[in-house]
């Protein structure tokens, strides 16, 4: 099957540090995949690198076994949502339209089908009532909602999303990863930036486990182990899962957020 | 006919950098054209002591250079040596203005150049350098080189409204897409630059940048479409400049003076409508409430 990203010794160093360092995996495709990994461990820093918006250092990445130049239209990119500044003056439906702007070259006027497809993307997400909206007076969800939106009106082959689920209600959570299920069921394929360890074996078929350094790729019945896990996190997630099987023993009830 | 002439003036400063006002409040570099606008000062010096002359086109390039070094040097700082924005612009435009304080001082006595004429400008001489075409008188100077740079602003934003409104708003999705974001940085840098140079010399240096950031800000807090907050900010910087001549001929003051001010009166106002307008719209969900 036709890889949907390789990287080959991917290092990018900020000032003298490194925050991904010698990454080399192949992901297939048609999955939903997970890139899972401590808070710095150079997830997000890993897609803005394949997607070329930072510069590696060293290393190279290739997508469905091209340059990313020539595959860019098959490729969408989520960023985070805390990245734009919301008070933008602009609607939901301006935002969405410049997912159609990537096929369709900046300058041509957009078609009648253009239109239908933001439409349609609207309508995926549960957006349609708000398409007039302005984004200043979007709750956190409805914002993730529209930047899905967006990567959906690219009609792309390939997903990267940084943290789509980062401050979102559960309804929403819920809702994306159903759309996600059902992208993927169209072929597409998913590369997710996720660090909830409670829901990512439900949600990923696939995990990149990351601690700047690439710890287990593969898939999570294989890498999801409590030795790979602890390899990630280190201490931390031995501290934590101590006091939740203590918990558990004692049967002390535990918030689940 | 002065009249039209001094108010056609403002009113073409005030179309052009309200278009590159938006943009640069958008991305949080509303003083980038304060920095520009004191910054070209040694290049002006330099410029006008090469030549010896005060024709335009050499001082236009000698400002346009030290425009676009410091839109480099801020740049620079921001980006690689990872320092704050505004600290960026703080340090580099200070910098290149003392270095054309000092080099006026120090040609003083070569040099007719004051400080003044570059921070205030004198708008009210505008009429008085007019252009001869073929025998005829054609109307100031400064307003034809004003006009032609409107155009050259307003058509460069045209072309490239699409990817300056997608690096102004999602820079790393516009990156994503394959669109340089430095290179239209450079692009808005580049267009902020020569409005200001042109403009300063009719209008002053403290005109331009409150034409720069006001319009366009109290455009912003009227509406929520970039496009219509454009033609609002152009519409505000229009009807200052009107409103301030009429008031400068009226106070028998600085015409630059009053326009700035009116430009500061007609934010206040825009900012008092918005609060009003929340106030009734809470007190009415209140009422729906209350009845409901």
């Amino acid at each position: 099957m036709e890889p949907s990203v390789e990287t080959h010794n991917l290092t990018v160093i900020y000032d003298k540090k490194p925050a991904i360092w010698n990454i080399d995996f192949t992901l297939p495709t048609g999955k939903i995949i997970g890139i899972m990994g401590p808070n710095g461990s150079g997830k997000s820093t890993l897609l803005k690198a394949i997607m070329g918006i930072i510069e590696p250092n060293i290393g190279y990445s290739k997508v469905f076994d091209k340059e990313l130049d020539d595959v860019r239209t098959r490729v969408s990119y989520v960023p985070q949502r805390q990245s734009v500044d919301w008070d933008f003056p602009a609607s939901v439906w301006d935002v969405v339209a410049m997912g159609r702007f990537a096929t369709k070259g900046l300058f041509k006027r957009l078609s009648k089908e253009d239109n239908d497809i933001i439409t349609e993307s609207l309508a995926k997400v549960n957006m349609t009532p708000f398409t007039n909206r302005q984004i200043s007076q979007l709750s956190g969800g409805q914002q993730q909602r529209v930047f899905l939106a967006r990567a959906l009106a690219q009609n792309a082959d390939l997903y990267l999303m940084d943290e789509p689920f980062v401050g979102v209600d559960a309804a929403t959570e819920q809702a994306i990863i159903n759309l996600l299920k059902s992208m993927r069921d169209a072929g597409k394929t998913l590369l997710v930036v996720h660090h909830d360890l409670h829901t990512a074996q439900d949600y990923f078929e696939h995990m990149v486990l990351l601690n700047s350094r690439l710890v287990a790729e593969g898939p999570t019945d294989e890498v999801f182990t409590q030795e790979i896990l602890t390899e990630t996190y280190g201490g931390t997630l031995t501290t934590l899962s101590k006091v939740a099987s203590a918990l558990k023993e004692k049967d002390f009830p535990m918030r689940h957020k | 006919m002065i009249d039209f002439w001094i108010i056609l003036t403002a009113s073409l400063v005030a179309t052009t950098t309200a278009i590159l006002g938006c943009f640069l409040i958008m991305r949080k570099m509303a003083m980038i054209g304060d920095a520009i606008s004191h910054a070209v000062l040694p290049g002006i010096v330099i410029a006008y002591y090469l030549t010896n002359s005060r024709a335009s086109f050499p001082i236009l390039l000698g400002a346009a250079a030290s425009g676009m070094v410091v839109t480099y040097l801020i740049q620079f700082f921001n980006q690689r040596v990872k320092l704050q924005q505004d600290a960026s612009i703080g340090i580099s435009y200070t910098f290149l203005f003392a270095i054309g304080i000092i080099l006026i001082s120090l040609f003083s006595n070569d040099v007719d150049l004051d400080q003044d004429c570059v921070l205030y400008g004198e708008i009210a001489y505008v009429p008085l350098d007019t252009l001869t075409l073929g025998g005829f008188n054609v109307g100031p100077r400064q307003v034809w080189i004003l006009g032609t740079t409107l155009l050259i602003i307003a058509g460069s934003v045209f072309i490239g409204y699409r990817k300056l409104v997608l690096t102004t708003f999602d820079p790393a999705f516009a990156a994503a897409m394959g669109v340089s974001v430095v290179l239209w940085q450079y692009y808005l840098m580049a267009g902020v630059s020569l409005a200001t140079v042109v403009s300063f010399e009719s209008v002053g240096a403290v005109l331009v940048i409150a034409f720069l950031s006001g319009p366009a800000a109290t455009a912003f807090l009227l509406t929520k479409d970039f496009k219509k907050m454009i033609y609002l900010a152009i519409g505000f910087g229009i009807s200052a400049s009107i409103i301030g001549y009429y008031m400068a001929d009226w106070l028998a003051g600085s015409i630059a003076g009053a326009i700035a001010t009116i430009i500061g009166v007609q934010f206040a106002l825009a900012f008092i409508y918005i609060q009003f307008l929340r106030k009734s719209r809470i007190s009415e969900t209140l009422e729906n409430k209350v009845l409901t």
